[in-house]
């Protein structure tokens, strides 16, 4: 099977997974293990100085998963860096799930900021796969800012709607040159087949897993529908027909 | 001594941002600082002197998407 290449890494799953929303760590650390997956998701924020709860770390095995930081809760392009350059500290590595929000109640990105802060952060150093609208002029701009992967949304972030425009995103992989992520949006394994059917080159998902009823199982069941859709894009479905067309001979039927 | 962490005042006794971490119960490893919005990096925990009415700005990783 062929690899994922993002910036320097390489990936056999194609799946990228959150660590938000879980009943508990230790379901997460379930799920994460029943997903196949190699990326997890993290987000930064302020200790708690009161109440220092057990730290998420510890149920991430980072020999098992590479810790993908999140800028997520971002609404600038200053804050978005400043995010960034916080999370480099913590050793993980060099990389980043770049969020820059625009509205509150839709968690739209600010593509502008999201712009801003991919051409600072790429001259840092920083591998930047950049979150952004379903929309292949705002695609094309952070592929050209050096993004090492784009990550239209399917829809808006935690929402389970699925992949709203399967065209907008159709349009947006026929002309990328980095790899097209799928990121929020994905409601359940059929929205995951989707997105790989298409052509995605991999699905980013939090919410579809950690609220699901049971997450472990949702978890497996992510990691199956992307496996049959990646292979159900490579293999090539058929086009659609109007009318009928036998599969069996329609010749020789005993009368 | 007055620090300001994470936009908290606090009254604590500590020469150092390494001295503050272990005050304050933290593991160095995983959390990330700024002393009045400048980063210090981890290796400059030990060496980074703190003064009256510093802004500390104290961050960890957390779940998220």
């Amino acid at each position: 099977m062929e690899k994922l290449k993002i910036g320097n890494f390489e990936f056999n799953s194609r799946l990228f997974i959150g660590t938000g929303k879980y009943e508990n760590f230790d379901i997460m650390k379930k799920a994460h293990d029943a997903s196949g997956t190699e990326v997890v998701t993290i987000a930064l924020r302020r200790v708690n100085l009161e109440n220092e709860k057990e730290n998420i770390f510890n149920y991430i095995d980072q020999n098992k998963y590479k810790i993908l930081p999140n800028t997520a809760g971002c609404y600038t392009a200053e804050e978005a860096i400043r995010t960034a350059r916080l999370a480099r500290e913590l050793k993980l590595p060099d990389w980043v799930k770049l969020e820059v929000i625009g509205d509150k109640k839709t968690l739209m990105p600010d593509n502008e900021e999201t712009l801003k802060a991919t051409k600072i952060l790429v001259k840092e150093g920083f591998t930047v796969l950049a979150y952004t609208n379903d929309d292949i002029v705002s695609c094309k701009k952070l592929e050209e800012a050096g993004a090492s992967s784009v990550m239209p949304l399917g829809a808006p972030i935690g929402s389970g709607q699925g992949i709203l425009n399967q065209n907008n995103i159709k349009i947006i992989l026929e002309q990328a040159k980095v790899p097209i992520i799928v990121d929020a949006g994905v409601g359940t394994a059929s929205d995951a087949a989707i997105a790989m059917e298409i052509g995605a080159d991999g699905v980013l998902l939090n919410t579809g897993v950690a609220l699901a009823k049971d997450s472990i199982k949702m978890a497996r069941a992510m990691k199956l529908a992307i496996e049959a859709g990646r292979d159900a894009y490579l293999a090539g479905r058929i086009p659609k027909k109007l009318y009928a067309s036998a599969s069996s001979p329609t010749e020789g039927i005993s009368k | 001594m007055k620090l300001v962490i994470n936009s908290k005042e606090k009254d604590i006794n500590c020469n150092t941002v390494s001295d503050l971490l272990k005050e304050l119960n933290l593991n160095n490893d995983i959390v990330a600082v700024e002393l009045n919005k400048n980063i210090v990096h981890r290796e400059n925990f030990e060496k980074t002197k703190l003064k009256n009415n510093d802004k500390i700005e104290i961050v960890t990783v957390v779940g998220g998407g």
